[in-house]
């Protein structure tokens, strides 16, 4: 008993080693009904260096509107800290779901944003992060809060249903993070501001492409859809392919791409992407009979496989265009020809916008719903 | 800490007194041993009518069976010619050969022996000449008989349950464990109660290392008396340091058998309907007597829930505290919301709340065991439900602090061991303090002072954490009941002569 008295007295008195002062040692306790939970954060460029608006969750279980609060400051921190002060509650940012960025912000380089997000103690690096298109993120986020319904929710909704709408995919900032410290571009999603005044709402609007934390791009229409098939990240979308007798409604329901390099004596010589596309019929015309008409099957297959080539070639060449490797195409071809991998990132980065793609589509329509 | 040392200092000598009766073996000792006394009693009897043979009886009213006396000692002395015919020291041998009838006779040459005796319901008889007495066990057989156990139910097993007679208790052991190696050794315990107390063991299998550390423990004893089931397990372990239970305690004897033919040592006290195990260890204290008649997944799953139950009672409020006050970010953010709402308006911090409503969880249980089963039932849906809501309604404790509370208590309940989950109740507020005081870092905290403290309790010179500590086992098999015919082993920690237990 003495020994294990003298061992905790021992640790007690080691404690001053671990650099923690008496005040910090210990966690700082709040009640958390004192606390406004922050569920939704946005960025935005100012002239006196970030402004940055918070937008709470609705208070008293709903029953009242969600508290939004903006400050302008040097830094994000400043201004999240400064906004403390703002009503008595104490603004809880462990909670924030959703981070917009205005697109001002992004394309002057979102590096403080991110860092922001990845040093400070309360934020989460699985927040979704988001590019307000042609607009600010304090204006999404003011007038989304007008319509009575707060900005997370609306945001979190979109993110549960962007699978289905196929319009774009939620990206963590982790995940930015982890792609521009891997090959300097990644992509977000973008938004943007729908509607009149006072009747606002946000739409997704294809994928924002940033190059070392910066915009320079945005995938939009054909490219975004693109952009989720070299991904291999397809819940739903639906192609209509004209066929006899009318028009018939596919419904995309998965993809698999394999992207692999080519190489001629050592030297990086193209690049092949192979797509195998999933599909049903969703609906067509009364005479449209799969099982009794392989060829109408097969020429609905080469329309849907024509279709989702020019979405993917519409996506490379844009980011071939921008010279940035968003998608991280680089270290997929890499995974399919390991051996090929030193090759690969010694003559990606010069040859990337000017490599020869060859993109090779399949399509299979799996279930035809013919009406006996 | 020095309120928690054995008080030495000004503790005056209390040697005893051997023998307790100075004096010859005569009449008028035991008269002026049971001065006072009016339930002794002095019989005289003339043999076969001759005044000049006249036999002495002792006895003390109500501890004797007067009809067995009557018609077994007293009507062959009046009756039997043989006896007043013979010579003196005849005499003398043919009551003590079988003239009495009687199964159990003793000849005693002290008066301490025959005062003894007299008060374990024997009777004395003097006769005249004989250089010692007899004394005939005649003890009354009033005793509550065998009935099912109350706080051990069996759904599917034996019935019985120990009474408070020792010798009805040793005899539903033998019916139970008809091994001639299955011993017993007896203890007198109480300077003012003299309560037997017996230590049975199985001699082929019990290590006998334990069996002499009982034993010592038993003999060291030296109280006024063994009235409770305190002064005994507090003397068998040190029970001062720790409030886990060191010995385990069953009401059916078909537990108890069941611990003595894993090797442990067994005690049954006089006036104690219970028997004792040692070791107890900590995988006991989680298995229910009926988990083997269960089928050996149910009772493993059942076991995995209360070791999971365990967790569950001991850290959901300090979890709670620690969450709502200091990490917050750990909460589900739709939990955290509806938390929020629902203690907008309740006027304590979470830390106060949540003690205040264990205190009253332990107020009302304990209301709840002191009241006969009617009231108390009545007591704990009134406490629980009523002012429950009433407490809710009013703003004085959030919905969320009362199910964290209620959910903790449920999972203690769980315990087949109702010291066990005492013990956990009362780690549950230290680790609720100490989340209050610093959040997840003195929960960690409270939960390695604790698993220190249990790792270094030690029953009988076996770790207390056996079997998810102690070499040669797995924890697996503390947390599963295996089929029965796979576990061929007795426990490692028992150090058992044969670990074998079957073919």
């Amino acid at each position: 008993m003495k020994r294990a008295f003298a061992a905790m007295l021992l640790a007690v008195l080691c404690l001053p080693l671990a650099g923690c002062g008496v005040q910090s040692a210990l966690p700082e306790g709040r009640e958390l009904e004192n606390m406004a939970l922050i569920r939704t954060l946005g960025v935005d460029e100012a002239e006196e260096g970030v402004m940055v608006t918070a937008a709470s969750a609705q208070q008293s279980g709903g029953e009242q509107p969600a508290l939004v609060y903006s400050h302008t400051a040097g830094t994000v921190s400043a201004a999240c800290l400064a906004m403390q002060s703002r009503g008595s509650a104490y603004l809880f940012y462990g909670h924030v779901g959703e981070l917009l960025s205005g697109e001002e912000l992004a394309a002057a380089g979102l590096e403080e944003a991110l860092g922001y997000v990845e040093r400070d103690i309360e934020m989460r690096l699985d927040t979704k992060f988001y590019v307000v298109r042609g607009g600010k993120a304090s204006d999404a986020i003011a007038a989304l809060s007008a319509s009575g319904e707060s900005a997370a929710e609306r945001l979190e909704a979109m993110a549960e249903d962007a699978g289905l709408m196929a319009a774009s995919m939620p990206r963590t900032v982790g995940e930015l993070l982890a792609d521009t410290a891997r090959c300097g571009a990644t992509f977000a999603p973008a938004l943007t501001l729908t509607g009149e005044e006072g009747d606002c709402d946000l739409a997704a609007d294809g994928y924002a492409l940033l190059k070392d934390s910066a915009l320079i791009g945005f995938a939009e229409g054909g490219a975004a859809l693109g952009v989720n098939l070299l991904l291999g990240r397809v819940e739903a979308d639906v192609v209509e392919c004209p066929t006899e007798g009318g028009t018939a409604a596919l419904r995309v329901v998965g993809a698999q791409t394999k992207i692999s390099p080519t190489f001629e004596n050592g030297v990086l010589t193209g690049l092949t992407v192979q797509c195998a596309v999933d599909a049903s019929v969703a609906q067509g015309p009364e005479n449209l009979d799969l099982e009794h008409s392989p060829e109408k099957q097969k020429s609905l297959e080469t329309a849907l496989a024509q279709t989702e080539r020019e979405r993917i070639v519409a996506a490379l060449t844009l980011l071939q265009t921008l010279d940035a490797d968003c998608l991280d195409l680089c270290r997929r071809a890499g995974m399919s020809a390991p051996w090929r991998w030193a090759a690969l990132q010694d003559q990606w980065g010069e040859a990337f916008s000017t490599l020869p793609m060859r993109v090779e589509v399949t399509a299979s329509i799996r279930r035809g719903y013919d009406v006996k | 800490m020095k309120l928690l040392r054995p008080q030495t200092d000004g503790i005056p000598p209390h040697p005893r007194q051997e023998p307790r009766v100075d004096g010859p073996l005569t009449v008028d000792t035991l008269r002026r041993v049971f001065a006072d006394c009016v339930d002794f009693a002095v019989r005289e009897a003339d043999l076969a009518g001759d005044p000049e043979k006249r036999v002495t009886m002792c006895y003390i009213g109500g501890m004797v069976k007067l009809e067995r006396a009557s018609e077994y000692i007293l009507r062959p002395l009046a009756q039997d010619s043989t006896l007043r015919d013979a010579p003196p020291e005849e005499a003398w041998r043919k009551m003590a050969g079988g003239a009495l009838y009687n199964l159990m006779v003793e000849q005693r040459t002290t008066a301490d022996q025959a005062a003894l005796d007299i008060i374990n319901g024997n009777l004395i008889l003097f006769f005249p000449g004989a250089p010692a007495v007899l004394s005939f066990y005649m003890a009354t057989e009033d005793k509550r008989g065998v009935s099912a156990p109350d706080n051990e139910p069996s759904s599917k097993g034996a019935r019985d349950a120990f009474v408070e007679n020792l010798r009805s208790n040793t005899s539903l052991v033998r019916r139970h464990l008809r091994a001639p190696e299955l011993k017993i050794r007896e203890k007198i315990v109480g300077r003012q109660s003299l309560t037997p107390v017996d230590i049975l063991w199985l001699d082929n299998i019990a290590d006998p290392d334990l069996v002499r550390r009982v034993e010592e423990r038993v003999a060291a004893i030296d109280i006024d008396a063994l009235l409770s089931t305190g002064n005994l397990e507090e003397y068998l372990v040190d029970a001062a340091s720790t409030a886990f239970p060191l010995v385990l305690y069953t009401e059916r004897p078909d537990r108890f058998c069941a611990g003595l033919a894993q090797g442990r040592v067994g005690i049954l006290a006089e006036g104690l309907p219970l028997g004792y195990l040692c070791p107890g260890t900590a995988g006991e204290f989680i298995r229910a007597p009926q988990d083997k008649s269960n089928n050996w997944m149910i009772a493993s799953v059942l076991t995995l829930l209360r070791c999971l139950c365990i967790f569950g009672t001991l850290l959901l409020p300090a979890v709670y505290i620690a969450m709502v006050n200091f990490h917050q970010e750990m909460i589900p953010t739709r939990l955290a919301l509806s938390i929020i709402a629902a203690k907008r308006d309740v006027p304590f911090t979470t830390v106060f709340e949540v003690l205040l409503m264990l205190a009253a969880f332990e107020i009302l249980q304990e209301a709840g065991l002191r009241l006969p089963p009617s009231i108390g039932q009545t007591v704990s849906i009134i406490g629980g439900l009523v002012v429950g809501t009433a407490a809710v309604e009013a703003k004085i404790v959030s919905p969320a602090v009362l199910i964290v509370v209620a959910a903790a208590g449920i999972a203690g309940y769980t315990m087949p061991s109702q010291e066990f989950a005492a013990a956990l109740r009362l780690w549950r507020f230290l680790l609720a303090v100490l989340a209050g005081w610093a959040g997840l870092f003195g929960v960690v905290v409270g939960a390695a002072v604790l698993i220190l403290r249990l790792a270094r309790l030690e029953s009988f010179g076996v770790a207390y954490l056996t079997p998810f500590s102690a070499g040669g086992q797995s924890g697996l098999d503390g947390a599963l009941r295996l089929p029965l015919p796979w576990v061929k082993l007795r426990q490692a920690g028992l150090h058992t002569k044969n670990r074998r237990n079957q073919a």
